[in-house]
């Protein structure tokens, strides 16, 4: 677990650092799309996040690892 | 974990496409650099006519959302219908007001646990004595079931049959889900959103409420955003029989008292823009659940060492703790107006479930004002520790069991395609198919005696559909 957890630390660092600082504020007209948001459809993303939660084991990552349902 | 030669494939193929996406994405960032240095007041968007890519922030304008979800499963088990609403206030100075209301409807049969039989088995439904009103309470005898009457304690039951080789099902499965969210988001100081919401749920049998509170930093010019949440979610599992006691036989006696369930939530994130078209998002989420994680309708089969005949049923059995790690990482990187989503997740708990997610999609422009988005989803988990498909009657009862089939190991495949269509600057339609399919992974255990022919694995396939309209003024 700890390895699992250093690997995926050095990972996001090293490509954190190598990304930081070259985006001017007037170069944000890409990511502030619609097409760019992460969550670009909440009920899409609720839909999924909810028949997931009920048919396997995991949850979280994305959000909050709760589920609000029984499930049965 | 026990990856086939099939399924080998398929990570590969998964992985290659995510190194090429990186690799793409990191020559458009050497080649961003210099675009932003010459000319920085060229944007992208200026040779974009899709209407998905104008800005996705509004402040001052009040949102609307709806939609229905259907959802199928084969073999007539599950189906859900789920309409669904939300309202959404972007006040002038970035706050957000957010309310949103779900309604769920469950019919059909879901797997009880039990291991098939050469011949047909008899259960006991779990609904309350079926006597008069009560039937009608959750469950019903509405599919087939046949009320049972004690000759000597006057005790009504509702029974129903699994046929000969057939993987025994529940089928009346009824329920009906009510759950509201309300969200709250306001900048606090500059480059600083604090957000918070509140949740709850109602179900015949289950009740569920939790509060959410998280913050957002923004940092170097905005590029990178730093948030931490933390979500306490309290459920109440009121069966309709009561709780059973674990590996108590399967009787239609009115069982224990309700009992609770808590889960603390902690996610970590941090969201960077890489380049101006390149965005990288890492999350960590925590999760501790204690208290009752039984299903109380899950059921186990005692089974004859030698035959594989069965000779009772019992209640299963589950730990009162859980500690859950899930590590997230997820790109979106533009190309013109196509968007190429890819995102992974590895999932490990005290359970002994691990599993691995990958996911990717394409957000392809037609038109002015229409897109689609294809996508493939991949997961792969391996089985809970105590997850086992029947009970030896000549071993002794171990502390846990489990026959449901979502603590199995298994693969599956989500293959899906999702659109929207801007009929105008305010109104937004749109819509999703998914197809989703489970296997088995690793060896396929068999009853004990010549029965390969009785399938213990319980894994379903399903079809959701989802259409909605979103109306912004």
């Amino acid at each position: 677990m700890k390895k699992t957890i250093m690997t995926f630390g050095l990972f996001g660092l090293t490509i954190l650092l190598g990304g930081c600082a070259t985006v001017q504020p007037w170069e944000r007209d890409v990511t502030a799309r619609q097409s760019m948001q992460l969550n670009k459809n909440a009920n899409f993303t609720s839909a999924h996040e909810h028949i997931y939660f009920s048919k396997e084991a995991s949850a979280g990552g994305r959000s909050f690892d709760g589920g609000g349902c029984g499930c049965n | 974990m026990q990856l086939s030669k099939k399924n080998k494939g398929r990570v590969g193929a998964t992985l290659c496409l995510i190194t090429a996406n990186l690799f793409t994405a990191t020559g458009l960032q050497a080649q961003d650099i210099v675009d932003g240095t010459n000319n920085p007041s060229a944007p992208d968007s200026a040779e974009s006519l899709n209407v998905y890519d104008q800005p996705a922030s509004t402040p001052g304008t009040t949102t609307i959302d709806s939609a229905v979800l259907f959802y199928k499963e084969d073999g007539g088990r599950i189906q859900a219908i789920e309409p669904m609403v939300s309202l959404t206030h972007n006040t002038e100075n970035d706050s957000v007001f957010s309310a949103k209301l779900t309604f769920d409807s469950l019919t059909g049969a879901t797997p009880n646990g039990a291991a098939p039989w050469k011949s047909s088995q008899t259960f006991i439904s779990p609904t309350k004595q079926a006597n008069g009103d009560d039937e009608n309470e959750g469950r019903t005898g509405a599919s087939g079931g046949t009320i049972v009457i004690d000759p000597i304690t006057g005790q009504r039951t509702l029974e129903y049959t699994a046929d000969a080789f057939m993987l025994p099902l529940d089928s009346g499965f009824v329920d009906q889900r009510t759950a509201l969210d309300l969200g709250f988001t306001t900048p606090l100081t500059s480059g600083t959103k604090l957000s918070l919401g509140l949740n709850g749920s109602h179900e015949r049998d289950y009740n569920s409420f939790s509060g959410r509170a998280s913050i957002a930093q923004n940092f170097n010019n905005k590029t990178t955003t730093l948030s931490l949440g933390v979500n306490y979610e309290h459920d109440v599992s009121k069966p309709f029989f009561g709780t059973p006691t674990p590996f108590s036989v399967m009787s239609g006696d009115q069982k224990g008292p309700s009992r609770n369930k808590n889960v603390l939530s902690l996610i970590a994130g941090v969201t960077q823009v890489m380049t101006r078209n390149w965005l990288l998002q890492f999350n960590y989420s925590y999760g501790s659940v204690t208290g009752y994680q039984t299903d109380p309708y899950k059921i186990l089969s005692v089974v004859d060492p030698a035959t594989g005949a069965p000779q009772s049923y019992l209640y299963e059995s589950r730990p009162e703790k859980r500690t859950r790690h899930a590590f997230y990482a997820g790109s979106k990187l533009a190309l013109g107006s196509y968007v190429t989503e890819l995102s992974a997740r590895y999932y490990h708990d005290s359970w002994g479930i691990n599993s691995i997610t990958a996911n990717m999609s394409e957000h392809i422009p037609i038109g002015d004002l229409m897109y689609i988005e294809p996508g493939v989803r991949y997961y792969h988990q391996s089985g809970a520790d105590f997850f086992t498909y029947y009970l030896p009657s000549n071993v002794a009862l171990p502390l846990y069991a489990s026959a449901d089939s979502r603590l199995d190991s298994f693969n599956a495949i989500t293959l899906s395609l999702s659109g929207g269509y801007m009929i105008n600057d305010q109104i937004e339609l749109y819509a999703m198919v998914d197809a989703y399919r489970q296997s088995k992974a690793g060896q396929k255990d068999t009853l004990p005696g010549n029965n390969q022919d009785l399938k213990l694995y319980a894994g379903t396939n399903a079809l959701s559909m989802m259409t909605g309209v979103k109306v912004k003024f």
